[in-house]
């Protein structure tokens, strides 16, 4: 539910933490003037004031009320202004918009999450919200790519997920420009070296479309059905609630039904990888 | 249960002339290339006319003006009066009022329009180059979406009471009684005009599939037909911005955390681009084609509901003079 009656209105939160996660990567911490609860996979629209607005999806556990993270990519305009914020500094969210990863239909499978780049921010809101309930799921792997080390993300999550039972996490470069021991290539490698039992299991994909491409085109070739690839569509965006039409992906509107879809929902659909 | 009364056009006059200081009243007006609605002051009273087609502005810009500040509180608005409304703009408002009072994300100020607004729909006892309603099942006579129908004929005013808010307004119109029951005469008079009416359209529309046909023909619609017709598009956006059943917007943000809500449309480049300058619509014909998509194949199947009335707005307002029925024409052959 949108926690203002005026549903293009923004709740003011006040940013009091602001971290470096990569060189083109922030993640800001924000405390909202009112309460404001999510589900995993639901995003928010961020208001810069007198500035603009982008969609982001919060990268925080939804389990912690009284704040919430996003994690942001310094991609154009609006975000490239983002990472000018100081601390102390006042901005507007809407939201929680779309639809939430539909988590009760994992229960008690092998769940695989393939991410890249900033698609990691809600793949982490995501295995928070696995790790407190990790009894419900047989096993969470996790690939994540990134373009170099220093492009990879959240490095300290990476130990303690390694410290978990049930998850297994591998990590990719395109690139080592510096030390890496882990596997260097596409994220899409790190697939041939897990071991799945892909008739009970789901995969979650988010990244850039490139990825999501060729990420699913992979999972497809191992055998995934269609209706268990689960895709995060990036579309255009401007209100967030279904109205201004700007996110339009066939009959579906990203921000109202999805931005989380199956493979099978989508299939048919022209250009969805643009 | 529908009720018919009668009132002379004199006497009309004199209760619009009333109702001025309590309501906004908008009406038809003819001008000397096309007829809009205005916003009525006593000495239009004579001018406004009556049974008429399509005004040039479209009905939705009374709901979802084209600029509107959505965060920073307006003062709340007098109660509005709109006559003339034909029947195809009424047929439209389904799809605006499916996508603005849809739950939990309802547009308070299209919905306090809504209701705030007396909607007073017209029979068509003539038709514009274009009009072709009855190719797409909305008859030329208002069937839903108004409290009224109104029609004016041999100095005699008919009104046909068709909501609640319509028989309130109606008692308060008539507190002197001054309306009589329209007798069956008159009632057949109007529809003898309404049927002739109807046929009309359907000969000047003979050839052009029916709605339940046009999801179709657009879907199988192959690349060299869209780049054919989109050859003369100018991505002007007129098309959208004209037509009665298109909705989208943008959000534009001013300082003090105020929003403006600005009516856009996929016409124009852009509107579906992403970071790093990615835009599924970046071809012209693809942009071209999206609308009709959008209007013919995927609205219907979200909404169940019609997203092109057959006002033919688009037509007379494109500069490109790309005209949807010969399209739909040629894809029929
Ligand atoms: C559901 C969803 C969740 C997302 N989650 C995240 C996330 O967690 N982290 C992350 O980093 N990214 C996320 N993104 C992507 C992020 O929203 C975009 O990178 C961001 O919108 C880019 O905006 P920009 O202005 O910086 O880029 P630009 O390239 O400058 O603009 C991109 C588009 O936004 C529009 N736009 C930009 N500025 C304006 C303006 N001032 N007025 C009007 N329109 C404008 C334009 O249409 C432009 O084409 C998400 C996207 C979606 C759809
Ligand atoms: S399209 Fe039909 S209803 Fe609309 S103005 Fe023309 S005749 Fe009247
Ligand atoms: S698409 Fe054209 S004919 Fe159809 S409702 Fe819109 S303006 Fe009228
Ligand atoms: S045709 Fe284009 S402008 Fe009109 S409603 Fe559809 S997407 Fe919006
Ligand atoms: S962002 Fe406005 S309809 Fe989806």
């Amino acid at each position: 539910m949108p926690v203002t009656e005026n549903i293009y209105e923004p709740v003011k939160a006040k940013l009091t933490n602001i971290i470096d996660e990569s060189p083109l990567i922030k993640t800001l911490v924000l405390v909202p003037e009112k309460e404001f609860s999510f589900k995993t996979g639901e995003f928010i629209e961020l208001t810069l004031n007198g500035i603009g607005e982008a969609p982001f999806t919060p990268s925080s556990s939804p389990l912690v009320k009284d704040k919430l993270e996003i994690t942001v990519m310094k991609a154009g305009y609006v975000t490239g202004k983002i990472h000018q914020l100081n601390i102390g500094d006042v901005v507007g969210i809407r939201g929680p918009f779309g639809k939430g990863y539909p988590l009760e239909k994992f229960y008690g499978k092998e769940v695989l999450i393939v991410g890249g780049g900033c698609g990691f921010a809600p793949i982490r809101s995501l295995l928070y919200k696995l790790i407190a309930e990790k009894e419900k799921f047989k096993k969470v792997i996790f690939c994540y790519g990134s373009k170099t080390p220093k492009d990879c993300i959240y490095k300290t999550l990476f130990k303690e997920l390694r410290n978990i039972e049930k998850f297994q996490v591998l990590r990719s470069v395109d690139m080592a420009d510096e030390p890496w021991d882990e596997t260097i290539g596409v994220v899409t490698v790190l697939l041939d070296q897990i071991k799945i039992d892909i008739n009970n299991s789901l995969a979650i994909v988010c990244g850039p479309p490139i990825m999501m491409k060729f990420g699913t085109i992979r999972l497809l070739e191992m055998g995934y059905r269609e209706t268990d690839i689960y895709l995060s569509m990036e579309k255009n965006m401007s209100c967030g609630l279904g109205k201004c039409g700007h996110c339009m992906l066939g009959d579906y509107l990203v921000c109202k039904d999805g931005p989380v879809f199956t493979y099978n929902e989508i299939k048919g659909l022209p250009d969805i990888w643009r | 249960m529908t009720q018919y009364y009668l009132i002379s056009k004199e006497n009309w006059d004199k209760i619009l002339n009333e109702l001025l200081g309590k309501y906004d009243v908008y009406a038809p007006v003819a001008a000397e290339d096309n007829q809009d609605y205005r916003f009525i002051l006593q000495d239009d009273i004579h001018q406004i006319i009556y049974n008429t087609p399509k005004p040039a502005t479209p009905l939705k810009i009374f709901f979802l003006p084209v600029k509107e500040n959505v965060v920073k509180k307006s003062a709340s608005e007098n109660p509005r009066l709109i006559i003339g409304s034909p029947s195809c703009d009424l047929a439209g408002l389904d799809l605006l009022d499916k996508i603005y009072l849809e739950e939990p994300f309802v547009d308070k100020f299209y919905q306090q329009r809504r209701e705030n607004t007396i909607l007073v729909g017209t029979s068509c006892f003539s038709t514009l180059e274009h009009c072709h309603c009855s190719s797409y099942g909305i008859k030329p006579f208002p069937e839903k979406n108004h409290d009224i129908s109104l029609s004016v004929l041999d100095g005699q005013v008919t009104l046909q009471i068709n909501s609640d808010k319509g028989k309130n307004f109606f008692n308060e119109i008539n507190h002197n009684n001054s309306f009589g029951e329209a007798e069956k005469q008159e009632l057949e008079k109007i529809d003898t005009l309404r049927v002739s009416v109807t046929k009309e359209l359907s000969k000047t529309n003979q050839g052009l599939p029916d709605y339940s046909k046009t999801g179709e023909l657009i879907k199988d619609t192959k690349k060299d037909i869209w780049e054919k017709y989109a050859k003369t598009c100018v991505s002007c956006g007129a098309c959208a911005s004209i037509c009665p059943t298109c909705t989208c917007f943008l959000l534009i943000d001013r300082p003090g955390f105020e929003k403006i809500r600005q009516l856009d449309g996929c016409q124009y480049p852009g509107f579906e681009q992403v970071a790093a300058g990615e835009d599924p619509l970046e071809e012209r014909f693809v942009r071209f084609r999206n609308r009709y998509l959008c209007k013919y194949v995927w609205k219907p199947e979200k909404y169940e509901s019609i997203a092109c009335t057959g006002c033919g707005r688009c037509i007379e307002a494109c500069i490109g003079n790309i005209n949807k029925n010969e399209l739909f024409r040629e894809l029929l052959t």
